[in-house]
């Protein structure tokens, strides 16, 4: 039977999993915050030894790399939530309304990158982009894309955009599958075009859809690690660094500073922005369910 | 078939040329986007070395050969002192380990959340959805020290373990929500019969949530699969990376390997992808969808 109130043995379902998330995610999440306040550079025993307090912090903001990290990560975060959310809204609205005879293939294509390791996408990419791949032998070119520090970041996001538009579009089309149709079939009868529909019905209809792509995709963004690091290393001259790759660079980094007290405080910056948004997004939600 | 089947969401649609035109074109040209990097690097592989840099329109080999295979396999076993077949073994014992060990412990855990009382659930839930939102990098370094004192870094356990307390959540978040979908009074008529919370467990909501324990195998086993930075920093030891590491290592390498054993390199590590996609494409995309309704 079910207890109505709480009883010994329902620990036994619980424990093993709680265990287990607070000792590798909970605890690990809360340590993070607190050693940005210390100086240690992994080879101590004690790392709570040297406390330094803000010291990590005044460090990243007087480095200019790390500005560019951020203004890198919010440019990456930007391209996913608008540019890859958007296209994926157009190719689904097409794909759904433009009656094609294999629609289900045509969708499975698009989506496949979804399923491969970032890394391996990364490196495809990376011989087509190198300055002797094929891209400047179709152009007639002989650019060093990577090399660009005002076009790499734009390449990285094409390069993520490129492998997860398909998941933005399944889930654009499983909203198509379930809107109510009664509103097209009104609007024929009213004579509306092809065009009219989908500004005025079509895509006002899947705002929910939208929101949850956007949402998935500024998550995403800011986890973005693999893909810089395969592409680029952060490079040209950490001019690709983002928040996650600026982390390891300053950490763990074979040739980097081993400073992972600086590391740790990258992450509380991490931390921040997602929390952030985490919030304002109850809040945004609270304020809309009020009006509604 | 789905695939035969038109809809008939408004005549407009189908009566405008425009758009029939203008969706031919740009859907093609998103397809060709898609595909070409892939047929490339395929095509770039199945070159003989003589002749890696030429082709017909950049993707008709003028010699087929297998020999970059042979090469990246024996280039890995030189440079990277851990050959693929190694490396797809260390993938498969991560992975399976650390599916079955996430799920076997969320069926439990979201029944605890969906049917029973405890004190803070509610509190505990929501820093688990919180969790899910945070990048895995924030939790790298304290966790790397964890692994340390807990003297397992550099084992497949340190990297389970990791990837368990990270990806837990997702795990109870959908056999939770799951869990709740079904019916109360089928959870009634159980608890009327006299069955224990367990029994209502393994008899009634487990043989019902099996959809569900396949989207989260569908959803943990790419996650882990296919996870780079965990597998880098807590498995440094050669002989046990996993197959995305080990092709990282190969690509970025200093010592720069052919672009032909490069190409082959990738596409020894997406062709057994891409097959079990092709079986389980449905299941893929599916479970995907669902997944993502968790938000």
């Amino acid at each position: 039977m079910i207890y109505k109130t709480f009883h010994f043995k329902t620990l036994l379902y619980l424990l093993p999993a709680v265990f287990i998330f607070l000792t590798f995610n909970v605890i690990p999440g809360l340590t993070s915050l607190v050693l940005s306040f210390f100086d240690f550079t992994g080879f101590e025993t004690n790392l709570f030894r040297n406390f330094v307090g803000i010291d990590n912090f005044i460090k990243i903001y007087e480095d200019k790399y790390f500005w560019i990290a951020l203004k890198n990560t919010f440019l990456f975060v930007f391209g996913a939530v608008f540019i890859q959310t958007g296209i994926a809204l157009i190719l689904s609205i097409f794909i759904f309304f433009g009656n094609f005879k294999f629609s289900v293939l045509v969708r499975s294509i698009i989506f496949f990158p979804c399923v491969l390791a970032p890394v391996s996408v990364g490196l495809v990419w990376k011989k087509i982009l190198e300055q002797d791949g094929v891209l400047n032998s179709i152009l007639g070119l002989d650019y060093s894309w990577l090399s660009s520090v005002s076009l790499v970041m734009w390449l990285i996001i094409m390069v993520n955009t490129w492998q997860w538009i398909g998941y933005n579009l399944v889930i654009y089309y499983a909203g198509l599958q379930s809107m109510n149709i009664e509103l097209l079939e009104a609007s024929d009868i009213d004579g509306a075009n092809w065009s009219q529909k989908i500004f005025t019905i079509v895509i006002p209809l899947l705002w929910p859809t939208t929101i949850l792509n956007m949402i998935l995709n500024l998550i995403g963004g800011f986890r973005a690690f693999d893909i810089v690091y395969v592409l680029t290393r952060g490079g040209p001259a950490h001019y690709s660094e983002v928040l996650a790759s600026y982390l390891y660079y300053y950490s763990f980094s074979a040739g980097g500073p081993n400073k992972m007290g600086v590391g740790a405080s990258v992450a509380f910056v991490i931390f921040a922005c997602i929390l952030t948004i985490a919030v304002a997004r109850i809040i945004v939600s609270k304020k809309l369910r009020k009006e509604s | 078939m789905e695939a035969n089947k038109t809809n008939n969401y408004g005549a407009s649609f189908k009566r405008s040329p425009i758009f029939y035109i203008v969706t031919r074109i740009v859907v093609l040209f998103f397809i060709i986007i898609i595909i070409f990097p892939l047929l490339y690097t395929l095509s770039l592989s199945v070159r003989s070395p003589e002749t890696v840099y030429s082709a017909r329109y950049f993707l008709i080999p003028y010699e087929f050969s297998f020999a970059n295979y042979i090469d990246a396999f024996v280039n890995a076993e030189q440079k990277l002192k851990v050959s693929f077949p190694r490396m797809f073994l260390n993938s498969a014992v991560v992975t399976s380990l650390s599916v079955t060990l996430i799920i076997s412990m969320s069926i439990f855990a979201a029944f605890a959340f969906s049917h029973l009382r405890f004190p803070l659930k509610e509190s505990l839930y929501n820093v688990m959805i919180a969790s899910v939102a945070m990048p895995a990098q924030v939790l790298l370094i304290p966790l790397f020290y964890i692994l340390i004192y807990l003297g397992i870094i550099n084992t497949y356990q340190a990297v389970i373990l990791a990837y368990a307390g990270f990806l837990i959540p997702i795990g109870i978040l959908i056999l939770r929500m799951f869990y709740e979908q079904i019916p109360y009074e089928l959870t009634e008529a159980g608890t009327v019969d006299g069955a224990s919370d367990f029994q209502l467990l393994m008899k009634v909501l487990l043989p019902l949530a099996k959809p569900a324990i396949a989207t989260c195998v569908i959803l943990l086993f790419l996650d882990t699969w296919n996870e780079f930075i965990y597998a880098m920093i807590f498995m440094q030891d050669p002989t046990i990376h996993t197959v995305p590491v080990g092709l990282a290592k190969i690509g970025t390498s200093r010592y720069q390997v052919n672009i032909g054993t490069y190409s082959a390199s990738v596409m020894i590590t997406i062709i057994p992808v891409m097959i079990i996609f092709a079986v389980f494409q449905r299941w893929f995309i599916a479970g995907m969808t669902m997944g993502a309704l968790k938000h």
